[in-house]
C-alpha cells in the first residue's frame, strides 16, 4: 500500500508519498504561506503527480506538523518528534540524537535502536536559533537565505551575536552592517549562535550516540559546521532533511497498515 | 421569631441543602454527573464567600498552606490569597486586571497567580480582613504579597517564618511563633481563644484526615475518575478545622470506595507537578482522553499527617516544616509517590515566574530519569493568557503522550 506523509510546518510544508518498502516514491515542499490547508493540498498534488499516482491510490494519510489536525482527510495524526525520529532511523539506523531545526523551533531528540523517542526538548517560546532567525537576519544582510551557508565560509573573524531574540538581534546586526562589519563574519555570528543554543538543547535531552541533523537549517552547511565545532563530534546530515518529518509520517502509515 | 432561632434553623436548613446536592440523578450515557463531593464543595465555598462579605465576619487572609486550624480556632473564615487566581482565569475581565498590575509597575515577571490576586485587591474585589495571617514557605512572593495587602487594609500581618529542617528545636521555634500570633490575634479580636473550640478544630482536621489519607490508598491501584482532582481541590481549599470538610472528605472516600467496585480502562498514569489549571482547561481535557491523570501535591507527606491530639501545635508545626520544598525530603517524597501510584509519567507545570517550581524542577527531572520514568517539562500560565498559548504546548504534550504510549 502507498502511504503519505503530509508535514504541516510554520514556514513549509511538505508532502512525502512511500511504498510498502519504505522507499520514497514522491516527494515536494512548498511554502505554507497564510492557508495550511491550501498549502497541503498544492504539495499533496505536487507529490502524487511525481510519483505518477492519483489520490485514490493512497492507502494511508499521515499528518504531523503544526497543521496536523487541520487536515481533514488524515488518517492519523502524530507529532513531528515521533516522525522526525522514524525518519532518521529509517535512514541511519544508528543515529541516537537529533538536531532538528525547524522555521520556529528547534529539537532535540533522543531515540533508541528501534526508532522510538527516548526523550526530547524543544526550545520555549521563542524563535532564535531557527529557521525564522536565518530569514530576519538574512534580510538584515540584504543576503538570501539560500546563500547563508556558503557566506560564513569565507569569514575571517568571528562577530559574537549576543542578543537571544531574533527581534534584539536583527537591530544588533543592522548596526554591525553599518559600522561596515564584514557580512560573512555577521553570518558566521549568527551560525554560531544559533549552534550555542542547539548544543543546550542537546545537553538537555543527552547527547548519546552518533548525532544527526534533519529539519530545514541542515540544509545550511555554515549552521552545520558551527554545530561540529561547538560540540566537537561529526554530524551526520540525512538525505532530504527538510522532508524527513514528512517521510517519517509516512512510514508510520506503512507501519500501521 | 428570635435571631437567635432563625440563625439555628439556618444552620440545620445548611447541613440539608448539602446532603441533598449530594445526592444526584445516575449517571447515563449523555450526562456525567460530578462526584457527591464535588457539589458539596461547591456549595460551601460559595456559602464560605458569602459569609466573609457579610458584616461582622471574621475574615483572615491566609498563604498557602498556612495552618489555617489556627484561624478556624478563632471563628475566623480563612481567605486563601492565591486560589482566587484560578477564578480569575476564567473571567473575561482577567486582561483588565493585569492592566491594573502593569499600571502600578508590578513585574510581569512575577508569577500570575500573585500578580492576579493583587490586581483583584486593586479592583477592590476581596473583602476587607481582620488579619493578615502568612508564613514563609513555599512561596515567599506569597507572604510578600500578604505584608502588601496588610498595608492597603491596613490589617495586621502576623507571619511565620517556618524553618527548614524538622527537629526539636525547629518545631519549638515555630510553636512559640504560633502562641505568639494566637495571643495578637486574642488581643485584635477582643476575645478569648476558646480551648475546648480549639480542640474540636483539631478534632475536625483529624477525621477529615483520615477519610482524605484512606481515599488516598484507594487512589494507590485504582483508577478513580475525578477523585485524583477532587483531592486536589480539598487540599487547595485548606479547610481542615471545619465539620463540612470532614463531611467532604468522608463523602469523597464513600463514593471512591464504590468506585473501586467498577472496572475502569487501566490508562498509562500522570504525574502533574506544579500549579494546577482550572478543572475544564483544554490540556487537562487532552491529557485526560488518553492517561490517568494525579495530582503531585495532595499527596505530599504533610498532606496526609494527623495531629496529635494532645500537642496539637507541636504537630501543626511540624506539619508547617514538611510543606517547605526540601531537595531531600521532596527527592524521597515523589519517588514514594511514583512506586505507591504506579506512575508512568511526570508532566512538570513550570508557571511563568514561578521559581519554586523552577527550582525543584531539576530534582524532580532526576527522579524521573533514575527511575525511567518519562517526564516532560511545560512553560505556561494558567491565569494570564497573554504568556500561553495552548497549540504552542499542545505540540510537546502530543509528544510526550505518544512517547508514553
Amino acid at each position: 500500500m502507498i502511504t503519505a506523509g503530509i508535514d504541516i510546518g510554520s514556514l513549509s510544508t511538505k508532502c512525502a508519498l512511500m511504498n510498502e518498502n519504505q522507499e520514497v516514491i514522491g516527494y515536494d515542499v512548498v511554502l505554507t504561506g497564510g492557508s495550511n490547508t491550501a498549502a497541503t493540498e498544492e504539495v499533496y498534488e505536487k507529490a502524487l503527480n511525481k510519483a505518477g499516482l492519483k489520490r485514490d491510490g493512497v492507502g494511508f494519510v499521515v499528518t504531523t506538523g503544526y497543521g496536523r489536525e487541520n487536515i481533514p482527510y488524515a488518517d492519523k495524526h502524530v507529532s513531528e518528534i515521533t516522525c522526525h525520529a522514524l525518519g532518521m532511523h529509517i535512514t541511519n539506523p544508528g543515529i541516537r540524537t537529533i538536531l532538528e531545526i525547524g522555521g520556529q523551533d528547534s529539537k532535540a531528540i533522543r531515540i533508541n535502536e528501534d526508532g522510538h523517542v527516548d526523550n526530547f526538548h524543544m526550545n520555549d517560546k521563542c524563535a532564535a536559533g531557527c529557521g525564522r532567525f536565518l530569514e530576519v537576519t538574512a534580510k538584515a544582510m540584504g543576503v538570501e537565505l539560500q546563500q547563508l551557508g556558503d557566506i560564513s565560509q569565507q569569514s575571517e573573524n568571528t562577530v559574537k551575536i549576543s542578543s537571544t531574540c531574533t527581534v534584539f538581534a536583527e537591530t544588533e546586526i543592522v548596526s554591525l552592517v553599518a559600522v561596515g562589519t564584514p557580512i560573512p563574519d555577521i553570518v558566521k555570528g549568527v551560525h554560531n549562535s544559533i549552534a550555542a543554543r542547539a548544543t543546550s538543547l542537546l545537553r538537555a535531552v543527552g547527547l548519546s550516540g552518533p548525532l544527526g541533523m534533519s529539519g530545514g537549517v541542515a540544509l545550511n552547511l555554515g549552521v552545520v559546521k558551527a554545530v561540529e565545532e561547538t560540540l566537537g563530534t561529526e554530524v551526520y546530515i540525512v538525505e532530504n532533511p527538510q522532508v524527513r518529518g514528512a517521510i517519517g509520517a509516512a512510514s508510520i502509515g506503512q507501519r500501521l497498515t | 421569631m428570635q435571631q437567635e432561632t432563625i440563625g439555628q434553623e439556618r444552620h440545620i436548613q445548611y447541613q440539608n441543602l448539602l446532603n441533598l446536592v449530594g445526592d444526584q440523578r445516575q449517571e447515563t450515557e449523555d450526562n456525567k454527573p460530578s462526584l457527591k463531593a464535588t457539589r458539596m464543595r461547591s456549595i460551601i465555598n460559595s456559602h464560605r464567600m458569602m459569609e466573609a462579605y457579610r458584616e461582622g465576619s471574621r475574615v483572615a487572609y491566609v498563604s498557602e498552606q498556612f495552618p489555617s486550624e489556627l484561624a478556624f480556632a478563632f471563628d475566623m473564615i480563612p481567605w486563601n490569597l492565591e486560589s482566587m487566581a484560578i477564578m480569575l482565569a476564567q473571567s473575561v475581565d482577567v486582561d483588565k486586571v493585569f492592566k491594573l498590575t502593569q499600571e502600578h509597575q508590578l513585574s510581569r515577571d512575577i508569577c500570575s497567580f500573585l500578580r492576579g490576586p493583587y490586581g483583584m485587591m486593586m479592583e477592590n474585589c476581596y473583602p476587607t480582613p481582620d488579619f493578615v495571617l502568612t508564613n514563609t514557605q513555599p512561596c515567599e512572593g506569597l507572604s510578600k504579597v500578604g505584608v502588601l495587602s496588610g498595608k492597603g487594609y491596613k490589617a495586621p500581618v502576623l507571619a511565620l517564618h517556618a524553618p527548614n529542617t524538622v527537629d526539636e528545636d525547629s518545631v519549638n521555634y515555630l510553636v512559640k511563633q504560633m502562641e505568639q500570633m494566637m495571643s495578637q490575634m486574642e488581643e485584635g479580636l477582643g476575645i478569648k481563644l476558646d480551648p475546648d473550640a480549639f480542640q474540636s478544630v483539631v478534632e475536625s482536621s483529624n477525621e477529615a484526615r483520615e477519610y482524605y489519607n484512606k481515599t488516598v490508598q484507594l487512589l494507590q491501584t485504582k483508577r478513580l475518575p475525578d477523585v485524583s482532582r477532587e483531592l486536589q481541590e480539598i487540599f487547595g481549599m485548606n479547610y481542615f478545622g471545619v465539620k463540612e470538610n470532614a463531611k467532604i472528605c468522608k463523602v469523597l472516600y464513600e463514593e471512591a470506595l464504590q468506585m473501586t467496585e467498577v472496572e475502569t480502562e487501566k490508562k498509562k498514569r500522570v504525574l502533574w507537578i506544579g500549579q494546577v489549571p482550572e478543572e475544564s482547561h483544554e490540556l487537562l481535557e487532552h491529557m485526560r482522553k488518553v492517561v490517568d491523570i494525579v495530582y503531585w501535591a495532595p499527596l505530599w507527606d504533610a498532606n496526609m499527617m494527623m495531629l496529635d491530639e494532645k500537642e496539637p501545635l507541636k504537630s501543626i508545626a511540624e506539619r508547617a516544616i514538611l510543606y517547605h520544598w526540601d531537595a531531600e525530603r521532596t527527592q524521597v517524597e515523589t519517588s514514594q509517590i511514583c512506586d505507591d501510584h504506579e506512575i508512568e509519567g511526570f508532566l512538570i507545570a513550570n508557571v511563568w515566574g514561578c521559581r519554586n517550581v523552577m527550582g525543584i524542577s531539576q530534582v524532580l527531572r532526576d527522579i524521573a530519569n533514575s527511575k525511567k520514568i518519562k517526564h516532560l517539562t511545560i512553560n505556561i500560565d494558567l491565569v494570564d493568557r497573554n504568556n500561553y498559548a495552548f497549540n504552542h504546548v499542545k505540540n510537546r504534550v502530543d509528544a510526550f503522550l505518544e512517547l508514553l504510549q
